[in-house]
């Protein structure tokens, strides 16, 4: 495990420092020292969401026993869209002042929390939780959070052409308002829990296999899965608070791991973690790129990005590994 | 004693399942329990484990089921379920590996001994030479036997195992009978197993518990169990014995004929 966090770093580390050279003045080279904080500081918000994102990913994964979950089954991207937007709009922030300073993102936090929070609460029965009713009731609360979010929407054309800042938010794309103390805040929670995930991650491999089979390899199953999606769940809030529900990150990540180092959950952690974080990175460098074209003229949310690049990829993946898989037979 | 359980109770929901159960295991013993179809076989080894609350008392190694944690108790008991349900593209060794995490600290951390059990199971087992390959690629009967390493990597002092020979031809069932046989005698492992198969079980095993709903109907070496009547009435179905020349296994056939 060690051994693949240290390579997972560095090469994070090689891909970040070329991120870093990126910039949206169109001129590719190590930045002037006056540019050089605000952009080392994109990249590693650009990293800490898609690394977050990418261990929940094999979290749930894992614990889900559904290699289709990503970080959002649960419910986290669609209850902070609703909140967030319920601020966005203003019903709730011309109410009282409190509730504004709190912010978007104290919002989206909540948000992303409550909804998992209701799936869990709705599909446990006698304080344990199933896979299959999981993913069921993700599912509803998913598509109820959406409709929700879809007659507000419309209930207010206004908020189209507003536009502006906040608006990135439900898109998915790294906020330009964020204060440095809610960037430590996010970059805290999700290191917290990734150490606990990490603690887990051995048990995570006998948690793919079948409930009996797992309690007679001694891991406590049940308690497993309340720890395990809580943790993952709490660190995918944190990051789409600050970014919005950026798409494909937590579903391709692990895929694409797991082709490289295999499906040891304990090397396969530390490796999708990397990935997610350089992927992200890189994709925030070339969204960079595109926005300063004179075509698009506006920036470019990563959650775009992310979400046309990852779709085709992720079919390419499963082409790729069904071809494999028929040529064993 | 390595197993001792009295008196066991268990229902799902309103329907009885078992219903004053008792079972013992001695180590170096091989046990099967038989029974027809849901005369509780699967649900007894579970609630052996303590994976399903049941009443009455079990006692491993002499300790009530209450005082032993999950990890203590996969140190001495390996399970295996009717259908293990292990990821295909999961190679021979990672399996086996995971029999360890009984053992393993925190952050799944192993030990230069959890490498060496799984070799020294491996080889065992005749595996050495699959060990980089996916589980899915072995026939059924070597896949058992992966299984089965994964149980002893757990260095258990008792086996509980669901109908391991079901899927088996007869050539790999004769190998599991002989691996059974060995692992009590030379190991002094405790092998309880469930099975359809009385044949299989009455060649095998050194005592016999019949169970019919839910409840112990015979207990005793196969020369006692396995008798046609008492067969008879348990599976609902006409039985005869084979007669041989030197009389001495017990065979039994379902009587077509009549």
């Amino acid at each position: 495990m060690l051994a693949s966090l240290a390579g997972a770093t560095l090469v994070w580390a090689i891909v970040a420092a070329g991120c870093v050279c990126v910039g949206s003045t169109g001129r590719v080279g190590w930045p002037g020292v006056e540019v050089l904080p605000y952009r080392i500081e994109i990249v590693l918000v650009a990293s800490l969401i898609g690394a977050a994102l990418a261990a929940a990913g094999v979290v749930y994964q894992a614990i889900l026993r559904n290699p289709l979950a990503d970080p959002y089954l649960l419910g986290v991207s669609s209850g902070a869209s609703l909140l967030s937007l319920l601020w966005y709009l203003g019903a709730l922030s011309a109410l009282s002042l409190p509730i504004q300073a709190a912010g978007q993102q104290a919002f989206a936090f909540l948000g992303a929390l409550a909804s998992v929070a209701v799936v869990f609460l709705l599909s446990s029965r006698r304080r344990r939780i199933e896979p299959v009713t999981l993913i069921l009731v993700g599912v509803i609360v998913n598509a109820v959070n959406g409709s929700l979010y879809l007659l507000i929407f419309f209930r207010h054309p206004e908020l189209v052409s507003r536009g502006g800042g906040g608006f990135t938010f439900l898109v998915g794309g790294i906020q330009s308002n964020l204060t440095r103390q809610q960037e430590w805040l996010a970059a805290a929670c999700v290191g917290i829990g990734w150490i606990v995930l990490a603690c887990l991650s051995g048990q995570l491999n006998v948690a793919t296999l079948s409930e009996g089979e797992a309690q007679g390899l001694g891991v406590r199953i049940h308690r497993l899965r309340w720890i395990g999606l809580t943790t993952a769940s709490i660190v995918s809030a944190s990051v789409v608070a600050i970014s919005g529900p950026i798409g494909f990150v937590g579903l391709v990540c692990p895929h694409l791991s797991r082709l490289i180092v295999g499906r040891d959950q304990r090397r396969l952690l530390p490796a999708a973690t990397a990935l997610g974080a350089a992927l992200l990175a890189v994709a925030d460098a070339i969204s960079r790129v595109l926005s300063q074209q004179s075509l698009l003229k506006t920036q470019l949310p990563v959650g775009v990005l992310t979400g046309l690049l990852g779709g085709p990829f992720f079919l390419l993946l499963l082409w790729q590994t069904r071809r494999r898989s028929e040529g064993a037979m | 004693m390595l197993l001792e359980a009295k008196n066991l109770d268990f229902a799902y929901g309103r329907h009885p399942v078992l219903s004053g159960v008792s079972i013992e295991l001695t180590a170096g013993e091989v046990l099967a329990l038989l029974g027809p179809n849901g005369s509780g076989k699967s649900t007894l080894l579970r609630v052996l484990l303590g994976q399903l609350g049941a009443s009455g008392s079990i006692c491993w190694d002499g300790r009530q089921i209450g005082q032993w944690t999950r990890r203590e108790l996969a140190r001495t008991v390996g399970y295996l379920p009717q259908t293990p349900a292990a990821d295909p593209e999961q190679r021979v060794a990672e399996v086996l590996q995971t029999g360890r995490a009984p053992y393993w600290g925190a952050f799944g951390i192993e030990s230069p001994r959890d490498l060496e059990v799984v070799h020294q199971v491996a080889g065992q087992l005749g595996l050495a030479e699959f060990l980089d390959r996916p589980i899915a690629e072995l026939s059924g009967g070597q896949q058992q036997r992966v299984y089965i390493g994964r149980c002893l990597v757990q260095e258990p002092k008792a086996l509980l195992l669901d109908e391991p020979s079901t899927f088996l031809d007869l050539r790999h069932q004769v190998e599991l009978t002989r691996l059974m046989r060995s692992l009590s005698r030379q190991q002094g492992i405790g092998v309880l197993l469930a099975s359809h198969d009385l044949n299989l079980a009455a060649t095998c095993a050194d005592r016999l518990v019949l169970l019919h709903e839910g409840k112990v109907v015979a207990n005793g070496p196969p020369s006692a169990v396995v008798e046609p009547q008492l067969l008879s009435r348990v599976y609902g179905v006409p039985m005869r014995q084979v007669e041989t020349a030197s009389g001495r296994v017990p065979l039994v056939y379902p009587d077509l004929a009549s």
